[in-house]
């Protein structure tokens, strides 16, 4: 029976993480969604199944936590309260403490946590959500007006404002001045109560038209249209390849010219089928910004530094991957910002700054590009402290630290192991470092810059590719060998002659349009051999950005433009080799894709300024 | 005593809650019981075979408790199919609600096997059908 009963234990203690797991993301959904009784419903759902198991096994503090959450987001759900943002912090809170009581169980380590603070803070906010409720109703007689209406209403809290308005809708009811998503949290309920029968038409055929609109599908069948669109088009680079080769050979046939048509077409029907299903996959980034204004508040508040936060470009669509994978990233370096870079009150008046520091999160999205940044306007990032540490924890020696440029130093804070502060502080130092920052990013094809500037502040930005699974390249040859680089990175693309490359001080520059540039021979970075053609007078140069910074690279030839499909290779650590994947190439081979923003990486670390 | 031959179906979303309530009822010495995730499949599983009561929670996702007990009470072939309710808490409204929708008797989480025993008697005494040799 014991055994059984352990078993009973493990098994609640599985399910009940994988419960508050389930729920967790979904209040950040409702704080995006405002008002939806769905998730409110699971939720709600969650905390009660949570509260049933646990009443059995006699675990009373899960109970109790559960049963107020439950009861909260029940009278939320029923509209009988309104969301705000005190009570889902304690809401949010008490799905920590549950995660902490279970996972007492789970450690069997007998400690017993004190809920009762949490539970008076459950009832306390629930009374004053329940108090204000009283008095906005009070203030808003309107509500009140059709008794009749409002008993449907409070026995069907539907229909709530359906979130994307309908044209019609909004034609028919001028009145309704708020786009519903953003004031839904504000709504007090029944002044949404339709008032006429027309308008109650109108929103019956505005939820029914709803529910067709929306489908709720499996992402593992969207990933799947996505593996598929990508097939379709490395068949189709491959169909353009031989009609191309064919219009040579057998110019005049009408059979091949009919080919020419097809493929043509072929090709915008799958430009524009991967561009759909890329926009499938997309969602605003405000599912991963709507969790920083609190966790910016708390921190300010555990810290004491007062904090002025600003949310830029929360409607910037994402893929669905970068909403899943950038939120840890973030969090590790807006924690970075606030506990390392803003400086307290005191210390900031005295430098002659606002005594409130500034955080600024923003999202745009800038060619193919999602550009992400993380502003702040502290100290910045002393680079002797940074150079110091860095020698100090073995990570360079001090005569690397000689030939380093100041991007190079910089970027040493992203190497595992590295921390500024000698005592981490709770917030920042978890045993996890600004390197995990680095390697979520590149696990996203991105790459994180960081500008910073004594007094000034620092800028954290994080640029990604639009869509990890196809990429816009720029085919070019090394070589005997075809690769491709990601064209986002390349401004242009130019033809020199050889004698335009001139030698300062051992590295090769180029001088196009006034602007001296560095210059780097692909082959040899690549470690292959290139063709040597001294017939040639001119070689082709891509000129690349990667971040802020720009130089030159010099290949053999110049393919041209293609849309690839990048299959990620088994067993290759992309931030080691520089290599961000394959594709297979319109002739059928395989071609190395080119990570440029390790080469840079590589290029610039040892290079002196 | 009640007829420990007969199939049971526990109903609930959360597996722990259905290994409790199946242990529960096996102390008691019922032992052909059968399980179902929510009301949708419960409702297949009772339309496949002759079970001799049902021991549902309320609040499941797909088809609730109380969906469940109207489909069943609608259905010539279950009406008759004891149903006992488990509820989180005793809400009055609620209660109601089941009662009017033809519930036997409701329990409230937790319980012990004891009052399982004591709710399960007070359905025998209205359905014979519950009874060792009834």
């Amino acid at each position: 029976m014991a055994d059984e009963m352990d078993e009973i234990i493990n098994e609640f203690v599985t399910e009940a993480e994988e419960t508050l797991e389930r729920i967790d993301p979904l209040f950040i959904e409702l704080e995006t969604k405002g008002y939806d009784k769905d998730l409110l419903n699971e939720i709600f759902r969650g905390m009660h199944t949570l509260k049933g198991a646990a009443g059995f096994l006699g675990f009373q503090s899960i109970v109790d936590v559960a049963h107020r959450s439950e009861s909260i987001m029940k009278k939320v759900r029923d509209r009988e309260i309104q969301m705000t943002t005190p009570l889902m912090d304690v809401i949010l809170k008490s799905v920590d403490a549950l995660r902490l009581l279970i996972s007492h169980i789970r450690l069997k380590d007998g400690v017993e946590e004190d809920v009762s603070a949490l539970l008076k803070e459950q009832d306390t906010a629930l009374e004053n959500a329940s108090s204000d409720q009283t008095q906005s109703l009070e203030t808003t007689p309107d509500a009140v007006q059709s008794p009749e209406i409002r008993m449907e209403s409070a026995e069907k809290p539907e229909p709530e404002p359906s979130a994307p308005v309908d044209p019609v809708v909004e034609q028919a009811s001028p009145e309704k001045p708020q786009a519903p998503e953003h004031t839904a949290p504000k709504q007090k309920p029944h002044v949404q109560t339709i008032t006429s029968a027309v308008d109650d038409a109108v929103q019956q055929t505005a939820k029914e038209k709803d529910v067709v609109a929306n489908l709720r599908v499996d992402v593992s069948r969207i990933d799947k249209v996505m593996d598929l669109a990508g097939e379709i088009v490395l068949a189709r680079n491959r169909l353009l390849n031989i009609s191309s080769k064919l219009e040579i050979t057998h110019g005049g046939d009408p059979l091949v010219e009919n080919l020419g048509e097809t493929t043509a077409f072929l090709d915008r029907v799958t430009s524009d089928l991967q561009l759909a299903v890329m926009k499938m996959r997309m969602q605003p980034i405000q599912k991963v910004f709507g969790k920083f204004p609190r966790m910016v508040r708390d921190m300010s508040r555990n810290l004491g530094k007062d904090i002025d936060l600003e949310i830029f470009g929360e409607d910037t669509e994402v893929d669905k991957s970068v909403i899943e994978n950038i939120g840890d990233p973030l969090v590790h370096i807006i924690r970075n910002s606030i506990d390392h870079g803003l400086e307290f009150s005191d210390d900031r008046v005295a430098k002659g700054k606002p005594p409130k520091g500034r955080i600024v999160i923003s999202a745009f999205q800038k060619g193919t590009l999602i550009v992400i940044e993380v502003i702040d306007d502290g100290k910045g990032i002393d680079l002797e402290v940074v150079k110091r540490k860095a020698i100090n924890r073995g990570l360079i020696t001090e005569e690397e630290s000689q030939k380093m440029s100041e991007d190079a130093l910089v970027n040493l804070i992203f190497l595992p192991g590295f921390s500024t502060k000698e005592v981490s502080t709770e917030l920042s130092g978890r045993g996890v470092g600004m390197d995990v920052v680095k390697t979520n990013v590149a696990k996203l094809n991105g790459y994180v810059e960081v500008i910073t500037k004594k007094d000034v502040g620092s800028t954290f930005r994080i640029s990604l590719p639009l869509t990890l699974a196809i990429l816009q390249a720029m085919m070019i040859k090394v070589g005997n060998e075809v690769y491709a680089v990601p064209q986002s990175m390349v401004e242009e693309t130019i033809r020199i002659k050889k004698e335009e490359i001139k030698d300062i001080t051992g590295q090769k520059v180029l001088t196009i349009r006034d602007r001296v540039l560095p210059m780097y021979d692909m082959a040899t970075v690549l470690g292959v051999k290139n063709i040597v053609d001294d017939s040639k007078d001119y070689t082709y140069i891509l000129v690349m950005v990667v971040g802020d910074r720009h130089f030159c690279i010099s290949v053999d030839e110049l393919i041209g433009q293609e849309e690839v499909v990048i299959k990620t290779i088994n067993g290759i650590d992309s931030d080691e080799c520089g290599i961000l994947g394959a594709t297979i190439n319109g002739d059928g081979s395989v071609v190395l894709i080119i990570d440029l923003a390790v080469m840079a990486r590589g290029l610039f670390a040892t290079s002196s300024k | 005593m009640f007829d420990f031959k007969i199939k049971v179906l526990v109903v609930d979303d959360f597996p722990t809650m259905r290994r409790i309530v199946k242990n529960l009822l096996k102390q008691l010495g019922f032992e052909n019981i059968d399980e179902a995730e929510d009301g949708n499949m419960a409702l297949n599983k009772l339309r496949g075979g002759s079970f001799g009561l049902v021991v549902s929670d309320w609040n499941m996702p797909n088809m609730e408790g109380i969906e469940l007990l109207r489909n069943l009470r609608s259905d010539d072939a279950l009406k008759e199919i004891p149903f006992l309710m488990v509820t989180a808490e005793a809400e009055k409204e609620k209660v109601i609600e089941a009662i009017k929708a033809g519930v036997d008797n409701y329990i409230v989480k937790p319980f012990t096997a004891e009052i399982l025993k004591e709710k399960l008697e007070k359905i025998a005494d209205k359905r014979p059908s519950l009874k060792a040799g009834g």
